[in-house]
């Protein structure tokens, strides 16, 4: 009760200082959030607003941006894509935010970009994505296919592996990572018959999709499974996945009873951090190995600050709906929250919150000594950082086997690689 | 009898020759060696120490790699900062420490003062280990495992030694072929002996390897034998290519044969868990002839009954329900006790989902019989219902159920992989079949049922109290569903919405089988699974020859690319065909109710 009482008395001091609020007016910025808090995509991008609302909280402890406390707007996509763009227009034009932090599909990416163009907002997009994209009026603070699906193959390649396999989940991501990948692997000498998966062909021949595909929500894996098990019975095969969700329940089930492991043929998976497997037995996993730009396993005093603080400010944040148990950090939280504070910096260094100059701030070149790292802003408006491999432990966490620094974030790939 | 000895005699003394031809001569202990593996700095280093072990006899090795592999070796950094590879021996007490023993010496781990030291696990480091640093350790395992006790570890010693084709353990492998005595293990040493050999410079051993690949029919050989085929080809040798060419030919009869009968594994498979999954529709729907759209949150209700089960045989769970923290303690089993919780939850959530749908029935289907529109909607807000339950109950979030190892591991019959949980599968679906056979044929309870499912207001007239006959069957069928539910988890995901991914299967293998007739959902489960698996094997297959067909030739093409999809999509599409051809499935029950 006498909790109830203390929270209705913040409500209640909440709602004085929001009536305080049009005096103090002059001294926030209002900014962004443009994730979906409800439907299929809410698990994983929840984590993402609640990153945001730290980062925003901390920056403003600190005496905020240029003297102005950041004041979130937070708008629910609602896993609904045509919904993305009248929300990221609402925020525009009603709102008239000066930066906004959002989106985790492609899809819905692409449906608000025309509306970012349109009023020449600034959008920073955080989750891997599969490239051929660069628009003025987003800040990609993604992993690009260079900076997680080549170093991958990198790494496979230095460990010996001479086949390799190719499975994705039916969508715009998997599809176009795959055909990058398949030109840098027959640039890197492999040949086309030690690539599985099969491949589509236009009606002169020339290959348009590379890898198997499958649906989201598939359940049965066992020809896929039989399939690799085939593949790699001659040795040195791995696989590249990029399945996506919890359709990897049924493939790594179906792959460990298969008796296939980590070391007879690893598979490398580009959707799974450590926030998928709040939902996903990491058990299976044991061994197999993931790439991004950020681990929380990061043996850095920078990371283990980010981590505690993180952790400190779920437990004293009252935000509704706030899952308090059990957080973990992964890469696209890293890059959302390092996006906070390059979107800071350009700021800073632009002396305004006007778009087009904060653009070109970026675009100079601005380094933030991130949890992952440093990164650093390039004229394309992508990020330089530095990518990680790990292999999956039973907790769900990452043990970092190799490590590339600096990786110039590249989104135009197609064609780029050329077969020797 | 007096042969026996001579085995394990034979095997030492075979070791020791073995190890007589590999280790180099003045090295240091195996222990040592293994000491400063786990210090060196590189990992490149690392990996050459742990090189030196290969085909090293100290039986000290296995089990310190495999501790090291399993993060149970460990560096304790003494108070003088040396740092020394321990393991820790002999049993915890209150405080959690225990004593250790170091790596390089095995003597217990000291003080300065010579007091044996206590240490705690948690306040160690683990020596960190890579895949290629893990596969180093496995190389020389697994030469230790030649001699192994268990068949199967000598097996995948053997072939990742045939694999590697590394010539320099030939000797090794020849010297085990004179010895073994299990027909499976000398049929992998042939193999690994022959490819090999294929390495070989002398084009006499390379045919005759050739010759025992084709004999042997090996699946693994299939790139090695490409490579080869191109290799003599291009050196100009007729001889070499022509066997290579047959051996190809032999193994990929070989795979098609593997292929077929794989196929029809994973299309019984497949069906069984069709049926598991239908039977419960077959009674709820297919006899009550209630609609029931929330026949798959009853499924739901049984995987969440065995997550619920996992979580009581282990540490126990804490549920937010509705408000307010449930907890519910648990037994703190581990090992063996704790894998036969999946046995314990079959039981359990047949009664759990049975229980549930004889809540449903009385609630609001008891109202609704006949009227099967009106069925339809309310079942279907009660599945929108229930969904929300389990979201509220256990978070939206999928949950883990794990798989005991009874039901992970595999058969490998012929080179067809048997996975148990499928065997397991169908196994249990053809329990289940013979169950419900039994008990709706057999006793009395299966009489009342099936004279009330004719005609209700007849058998009401003979006495039957078909109230209550309603309501266990509901029971029947919900329970069902439940026991596929407890299955499905070690198959696929457990989450909120687990159930709308196997309604529509459900509803369409009764339908296709014949409303009211469970022999028809037997036959309509497998053949569905069958034609679907079917079509996955064989669409890449067939689709090279449609490119001929004008306009649409690519476009076939690819679509069988994905066959996984296509095949669906033509199994739904013969479906609609075979519905218009007969509309009541393929078995009809004709009655002599007017009402029909």
């Amino acid at each position: 009760m006498k909790q109830k009482l203390t929270s209705l008395l913040s409500v209640g001091a909440l709602a004085l200082g929001a009536s305080l609020a049009p005096a103090s007016a002059a001294e926030a910025v209002k900014v962004g959030v443009l994730h979906s808090l409800s439907g299929t995509m809410a698990i994983s991008e929840t984590s993402l607003r609640d990153v945001l609302l730290f980062a925003f909280d901390e920056i403003n402890a600190k005496g905020g941006v240029l003297g102005k406390k950041i004041e979130p707007v937070v708008v629910d996509g609602a896993s609904d894509w045509p919904l993305f763009a009248e929300k990221a227009k609402q925020l525009l034009e009603q709102d008239k935010v000066s930066v906004t932090f959002g989106c985790w599909t492609s899809v819905s990416r692409k449906s608000v970009l025309p509306v970012y163009e349109k009023n020449n907002g600034l959008l920073f997009y955080p989750v891997q994505y599969e490239g051929e994209e660069e628009s003025k009026n987003v800040a990609y603070t993604a992993e690009a296919v260079n900076q997680q699906a080549t170093p991958a193959v990198d790494y496979y390649l230095a460990e010996g592996k001479k086949k390799f396999y190719l499975l994705g989940s039916d969508y715009v991501y998997p599809q176009t990572t795959n055909l990058v990948l398949l030109e840098y692997l027959l640039s890197k000498g492999v040949k086309l018959e030690n690539i599985g998966g099969g491949f589509r062909k236009d009606g002169s021949g020339k290959i348009i999709s590379a890898g198997k595909y499958t649906p989201f929500g598939h359940t049965d894996y066992q020809q896929i499974i039989a399939e690799i098990k085939q593949f790699a019975a001659s040795g040195d095969a791995c696989v590249i996945s990029t399945l996506n969700g919890d359709t990897n329940v049924p493939f790594f089930k179906e792959y460990a009873a298969a008796g296939l492991t980590a070391e007879t043929c690893p598979v490398v998976s580009f959707s799974i951090s450590e926030d998928e497997f709040r939902g996903l037995p990491a058990k299976q996993l044991v061994g197999q190995l993931g790439c991004w730009t950020y681990f929380q396993s990061i043996d850095t005093p920078a990371n283990k600050k980010f981590v505690a603080d993180f952790q400190a400010w779920l437990k004293k944040s009252n935000v509704p709906g706030l899952v308090k148990e059990g957080r973990v950090t992964c890469s696209p939280m890293v890059l959302s929250y390092v996006g906070v504070y390059l979107w800071k910096a350009a700021v800073e260094k632009a002396g305004s919150f006007d778009v087009d100059k904060v653009r070109a701030a970026w675009k100079s070149g601005i380094s933030f000594n991130g949890p992952g790292g440093k990164v650093t802003t390039q004229p394309n408006m992508h990020l330089t950082k530095n990518v990680f491999i790990g292999e999956t432990k039973a907790d769900g966490q990452f043990k970092i086997v190799k490590s590339f620094q600096n990786v110039y974030g590249e989104p135009w790939l197609k064609g780029k690689f050329q077969a020797k | 009898m007096d042969l026996l000895p001579v085995k394990p005699l034979a095997c030492i003394l075979f070791f020791v020759a073995a190890c007589a031809y590999l280790v180099p001569a003045g090295a240091a202990t195996p222990r040592e060696i293994i000491a400063r593996a786990v210090l060196a700095e590189d990992a490149g280093a690392k990996r050459d120490f742990i090189g030196q072990l290969m085909g090293q006899a100290d039986p000290a090795i296995a089990p310190l790699l495999e501790a090291w592999r399993t993060d149970a070796l460990f560096i304790f950094t003494a108070t003088d900062g040396a740092k020394i590879p321990v393991v820790l021996t002999g049993e915890r007490d209150e405080a959690g420490t225990q004593t250790a023993a170091r790596i390089d010496t095995g003597a217990a781990l000291t003080a300065a003062n010579g007091q044996p030291l206590r240490l705690v696990v948690a306040d160690l480091a683990a020596a960190d280990h890579t895949s290629s640093l893990r596969r180093a350790m496995k190389a020389v395992l697994d030469l230790a495992d030649l001699a192994a006790s268990e068949p199967a570890k000598r097996i995948k010693a053997i072939l990742t030694i045939g694999l590697a084709q590394d010539a320099e353990k030939l000797p090794a492998l020849q010297a085990r072929l004179a010895i073994e005595p299990e027909e499976s293990v000398r049929r992998a040493l042939r193999e690994s002996i022959a490819l090999a050999q294929l390495k070989d410079d002398r084009d006499a051993i390379k045919l005759a390897a050739l010759g025992e690949l084709k004999e042997l029919r090996s699946l693994a050989s299939t790139d090695f034998l490409t490579r080869s085929l191109k290799e003599s080809e291009a050196a100009g040798k007729p001889a070499l290519a022509r066997a290579a060419r047959e051996a190809l030919r032999s193994v990929e009869s070989h795979r098609s044969f593997v292929d077929f009968f794989g196929t029809l594994f994973r299309g019984v498979s497949l069906g069984s868990i069709l049926l598991v999954a239908a039977l419960g529709l077959a009674i709820t729907f297919g006899l009550m002839r209630v609609i029931n759209m929330a026949h798959g949150e009853m499924i739901a209700v049984g995987a969440y009954t065995t997550y619920l089960v996992q979580n009581i045989f282990g540490t126990g769970i804490t549920i937010p329900f509705f408000g307010f923290s449930l907890p519910i303690f648990g037994l703190n089993l581990t090992g063996a006790a704790y894998q036969w919780y999946f046995i314990a939850a079959l039981p359990l959530s047949f009664i759990a989902a049975a229980i549930v749908g004889i809540g449903l029935e009385r609630s609001v289907i008891r109202f609704l019989y006949r009227r099967p529109l009106e069925s339809l909607l309310a079942t279907w807000g009660v599945s929108l219902v229930m969904q929300q339950g389990l979201r509220l109950m256990f978070g939206a979030n999928n949950v883990q159920v794990s798989s005991p190892t009874y039901l992970s591991g595999n058969w490998l019959v012929n080179d067809i992989i048997l996975g148990w949980n499928r065997v397991f599968v169908i196994g249990f679906a053809m329990l289940i079949v013979f169950g419900m056979w039994l008990v709706l044929t057999k006793t009395p309870l299966g009489l009342l049922i099936r004279a009330s499912m004719q005609n209700r207001t007849m058998a009401s007239c003979m006495g039957v109290r078909t109230e209550r006959v309603n309501m266990l069957t509901f029971g029947l069928g919900s329970g069902l569903a439940g026991l596929a539910g407890a299955f499905l988890s070690q198959i696929g995901n457990v989450g909120p919405s687990l159930g709308q991914g196997y309604i529509i299967d459900s509803f369409m293998v009764v339908v296709v089988g014949g409303v009211g007739s469970i022999g028809g959902t037997i036959l309509s489960a497998f053949g569905i699974g069958g034609i679907d698996q079917v079509l996955q094997q064989y669409l890449p297959y067939i689709a090279p020859g449609l490119s001929w067909v004008p306009g649409i030739g690519s476009f076939l093409q690819n679509l069988a690319q994905d066959a996984a999809v296509f095949g669906k999509i033509l199994v739904l599409a013969g479906i609609i065909l075979f519905l218009q051809w007969k509309p009541a499935g393929l078995f009809v029950t004709r009655s002599r109710n007017l009402e029909d």
